[in-house]
């Protein structure tokens, strides 16, 4: 039946390309048909028993590609329904045939979201996912703020080359693990039929890291999110980024104990990267002038602390049920919370006409309702207790933890690792170059330094080191947060913000609908698993 | 040698199908001599009929023997045919001057010799019959290409194919003669070969191989592969439209078929002789980076929209190269097959589109097609999804033949490990694919139609193959990723 979350979507956009369907009308429709399905597939999966995920992946006699099975699926299924409806239902053009394409747009991300995310398949996991590849790409170059034509082709070529990277990856995965489908993995791994190459996992994290926006794959990112369209920004960075760390999850809790065997020699490497979304971009964030640029790095940052919970989950050997909650649970309050803010972010640049920091003040005045649910999605996405975020960073940073003894000599081993790593890397570019030892040099250094500072801290390993590092994040991002949200609501009353004039009720229920889910999840975050 | 070897054994009634189209050929050459009343628009309808029927005869089941090379052909020729009815304002201006209709018929008979041609290589086992019905083809491509004769373009085009084809047909015959001279049979049959590999003469073993070399060429300048492709964007860009679509699609289809039908014995013998093989195997893959590289780079700076589709073929024959990299494989024809079939309905719709904007706005630049997004939104997302597939985006026919290519590369590496440098390649090729593809898809939607700009008049023949091309396109690339096969 979960069929029909896909093709319904697929039929309204149709509908109203083909055949001058109203725009948002048609497309509400198909959202609220999704809303309720995609909700209805999730309780059952999740409180239901086997025979209630296994009806959900056949079609009459046909069994399907699709399934609710692992802790993974009906979470990001929910996220993209819920997603999906509150940027339709806040929905709004600069004309009708805007209007008609933001739709078709919105429904076709939302169809490439949830087939990724309850596909079986690897393979169609991976092509219900290249499917917004066209929207996004069009809808950015013709509706997009700002430098909207460079903005466009710059995602379309990352995003292009990192799906090709992606797809050998997966292809040489499933060709030496002799199987194409999730499930296929976990019975591949019970055989012994893992690979023990480096190469394959690289390519993985490679491509899947240019789709999350990984340091230093990030670049495209921001800037994309900045110029979209509200929908288009909210169903990109709220849903479909997710799809990268949703893979790797996959794959990594398909594998069980070995995934540590598969993607460990990157680990530190990975830590060392997600520091670098945490930080590097968190410092980047600070610097901007403007909001939405501000939202599109900070969602990059935000990436980090979902990595960080993988790092962890790797580092464990699949031993650690928190991490993967703490993921899902993140993932999910990422989705809203970002959402969110996208769509407060256009509401605010219809009432002000202006995204410069600058030029803003005093917006909580004249419309306290706005200012009110802003704050909360800000507050959530500092990390405030009671909201969604907290009970998912929380739990990831709590995971890195896990199992970790005092006084135990795990960063010594870690750090031989990465010095095996750097000193490999630099003898193979030492054939080319000088950068070889340089490289080495580099190397050496960071694994030295990293030796002493695990030193000081009693033994500390890798991950926890470095979740160390990524707890400084929480004190960025409410820098630029509450920044932002003092210099648009708070002071006197700005030039722009005297143009603003009223929200529209879909513009306060959209927005209501989505801080419900995030007061919900932070509440009472139990509701999305079995305990 | 053994004297069985010498020659093939064919039927003629294997061979009805292609004399039912030279017949039509020439039935059509005959009414536009002696019947001058029947107006000369008819021709490419009866043409296009005629060369479905042919397809339909192509796979032959209770025959023993199926030709799907040959139904491609058909298919094309048939769409072609369709196309060239379209465009019949452009030819009449360009061969006769404005509305006269006098002397265009020959392209219709041309296609179909061609096309005959096609049919008759894609059974042909001994190098005789390829050689000479490869000639059929070519010849009457020559012609084809230089067919507008007030055109400077056309006549540039069919000058520089008559030069170029030329080169590689000699190399062709060069080759033959060595194959002869060194095998003593001009069959093309795994026991052959198998004797020669096992013979222990060095230097018979060394004529052999530049033989295969030599006839490889022959068959690359006719798939558009590197270091024969030169002539492909001046070709492409100077010929008629519909010329333009049956170069791109039969005859690359007739390259394909010479491939298969030189490389089918050594695929045979793969699991008898993997080194000596192996040797062939690396050249192919060279000249697949090559190609790759050449098609999908040139492409990227292309602004005429015909000779991005030029350049768009030599990256896609890059792909479809790459399968022969797993020369083992068993199912080696069928993948090739399924890859340019998913070509062969991109290329084509996106022919009928570039026709469309020709005929109506005069013009062949990438620029002509701004603002279809606006002004015909429905046959905008038919241009779409034919170029969509081409870039190989999923959920269209394409993605699943470019994964095919990646797939069974990276089967091949198992065996022969050395081969993965090979993949950067491709991916790269299939990156730079987005872009240059998505060219076209911006011009449709970012840019704003200018002033003066009409909505399209889109005739029926074109929106109902345009129509078919995008729903085949997605049905087959979307079946396969929903429903576990049974």
């Amino acid at each position: 039946m979960l069929i029909w979350l896909i093709i319904v979507p697929v039929i309204a956009a149709a509908l109203i390309g083909l055949l001058k369907a109203p725009g948002r009308a048609t497309a509400l429709v198909s959202a609220t048909f999704t809303l309720i399905m995609g909700v209805w597939a999730f309780i059952s999966a999740t409180y239901g028993g086997e025979d209630a995920i296994n009806c959900w992946s056949t079609l009459g006699e046909r069994e399907l590609w699709f399934s609710l099975e692992g802790p993974l699926s009906p979470i990001m299924l929910l996220l993209s329904v819920i997603v999906t409806f509150a940027a339709i239902l806040g929905l709004k053009a600069p004309d009708k045939d805007a209007e008609r394409s933001w739709s078709i747009a919105a429904l076709l991300l939302s169809t490439g979201a949830i087939g990724a995310f309850v596909s079986d398949n690897i393979i169609s996991f991976y092509a219900f996912h290249e499917l917004a590849l066209i929207p996004t790409f069009v809808m950015i170059g013709f509706y997009g703020r700002g430098n909207r034509h460079t903005v466009a082709w710059t995602a379309t070529v990352y995003l292009g080359l990192a799906s090709m990277v992606l797809l050998a990856g997966l292809l040489m995965l499933c060709s030496e693990m002799r199987t194409y489908t999730f499930s296929g993995i976990r019975m591949a791994v019970q055989y012994g039929m893992v690979p023990s190459s480096c190469l394959i996992p690289g390519l993985l994290l490679v491509g899947f890291g240019t789709l999350v926006s990984l340091f230093p794959f990030h670049a495209w990112a921001a800037p994309a999110y900045a110029s979209a369209p509200t929908p288009i920004a909210m169903l990109h960075a709220g849903v479909l980024k997710k799809f990268g760390l949703y893979g790797l999850f996959m794959l990594a809790y398909c594998m069980g104990p070995v995934c540590k065997e598969f993607f460990g020699c990157w680990n530190n490497l990975l830590l060392l990267l997600l520091l670098g979304n945490v930080l590097w971009v968190g410092y980047v964030t600070v610097a901007q002038t403007r909001l939405d640029d501000m939202l599109g790095n900070s969602s990059v940052m935000h990436m980090g602390y979902i990595f960080l919970a993988f790092a962890a989950y790797i580092a464990s050997a699949g031993n650690n049920e928190l991490a993967i909650r703490g993921a899902a649970l993140l993932m999910l309050a990422h989705g809203l919370t970002i959402a969110l803010l996208f769509l407060l972010t256009g509401q605010i640049e219809s009432q002000t006409r202006t995204l410069e920091l600058d030029s803003m003040g005093g917006l909580g005045r004249k419309l306290p309702c706005l200012g009110f649910l802003f704050g909360l999605a800000g507050l959530a996405s500092i990390g405030l207790p009671l909201l969604a975020n907290f009970a998912g960073e929380f739990t990831v940073f709590v995971s890195c933890f896990n199992g970790w003894q005092p006084g135990a000599a795990a960063a010594t081993t870690g750090c031989d690792v990465l010095s095996n790593i750097y000193h490999s890397l630099g003898s193979w570019l030492s054939d080319i170059w000088l950068i070889g030892s340089v490289f080495g040099w580099i190397f050496n250094a960071i694994t030295c330094t990293l030796n002493t500072i695990s030193g000081w801290f009693g033994g500390l390993g890798p991950v926890q080191l470095a979740t160390l590092f990524a707890l400084w994040g929480l004190v960025i991002s409410a820098i630029y947060m509450l920044r932002a949200f003092r210099r648009v609501f708070e002071g006197n009353v700005g030039l722009a913000s005297e143009r603003a004039t009223a929200l529209s009720c879909s513009d306060k229920l959209s927005a209501a609908f989505l801080a419900f889910f995030i007061v919900l999840f932070g509440v009472a975050p139990f509701l999305i698993f079995i305990y | 040698m053994n004297n069985e070897y010498v020659s093939a054994v064919y039927t003629w009634g294997q061979f009805a199908p292609e004399f039912a189209l030279v017949a039509l050929a020439t039935l059509i050459l005959m009414a536009d001599c002696f019947a001058p009343r029947i107006p000369k628009r008819v021709y490419p309808i009866v043409g296009a009929v005629g060369a479905f029927i042919a397809a339909f005869f192509m796979i032959r089941p209770e025959f023993g023997y199926s030709s799907p090379f040959g139904m491609i052909a058909c298919v094309t020729t048939a769409l072609v045919l369709l196309l060239a009815y379209d465009y019949r304002k452009v030819t009449c201006a360009s061969v006769g001057g404005a509305g006269v209709e006098e002397g265009t018929t020959e392209l219709c008979s041309l296609l179909l010799i061609a096309c005959a041609g096609v049919c008759a290589l894609a059974e042909a086992h001994d190098i005789i019959m390829l050689f000479v019905s490869l000639e059929v083809v070519t010849l009457a491509s020559y012609v084809m290409a230089g067919y507008f004769r007030r055109n400077q373009g056309s006549v540039e085009a069919g000058v520089k194919y008559l030069v170029l084809g030329a080169l590689s047909t000699g190399l062709m015959v060069f080759g033959a003669a060595w194959y002869y001279g060194t095998t003593g049979s001009f069959m093309l049959s795994a026991e052959l070969v198998h004797s020669l590999l096992t013979c222990p003469m060095t230097e018979l073993q060394t004529g052999f191989y530049l033989a295969v070399g030599l006839l490889l060429l022959g068959a690359f300048f006719k798939a558009g592969a590197a270091p024969m492709q030169i002539w492909i964007p001046d070709v492409y860009q100077g010929s008629p439209t519909p010329v333009s679509a049956f170069l791109a699609v039969a005859s690359k289809a007739a390259g394909f078929a010479v491939l298969v039908a030189i490389l089918l014995p050594f695929s045979r013998l793969y699991a008898v002789h993997p080194g000596k093989v192996g040797a062939i195997v690396t050249a192919i893959s060279v000249v697949a980076a090559a190609t790759l590289l050449v098609g999908n780079l040139g492409a990227i700076c292309q602004n005429n929209a015909k000779r991005l589709l030029g350049y768009s073929s030599i990256g896609q024959a890059g792909f479809i190269l790459v399968f022969f990299t797993n020369i083992g494989a068993t199912c080696l024809t069928d993948y090739v097959v399924n890859y340019l079939v998913a070509y062969m309905l991109a290329t084509v719709a996106a022919f009928y589109a570039i026709a469309m904007v020709r005929t109506q706005r005069g013009s062949e630049e990438i620029a002509a097609f701004r603002g279809l997004g606006k002004t015909n939104p429905r046959t905008a997302f038919l241009i779409t999804v034919s170029f969509a597939s081409l870039a190989g985006v999923p959920l269209t026919y394409g993605f699943l033949a470019k994964y095919n290519s990646f797939a069974m590369f990276i089967e091949a590496t198992h065996c022969q490990s050395g081969l993965i440098w090979l993949l950067p390649f491709m991916i790269v090729g299939a990156a730079a694919g987005f872009y240059y593809y998505f060219k076209v898809l911006r011009e449709m939607y970012w840019e704003k139609p200018q002033e003066g700009d009409k909505p399209l008049q889109v005739p029926v023949i074109t929106a109902a193959v345009l129509t078919g091309c995008a729903l085949v396109l997605i049905w087959l690339g979307t079946e396969p990723l929903m429903f576990i096969p049974y």
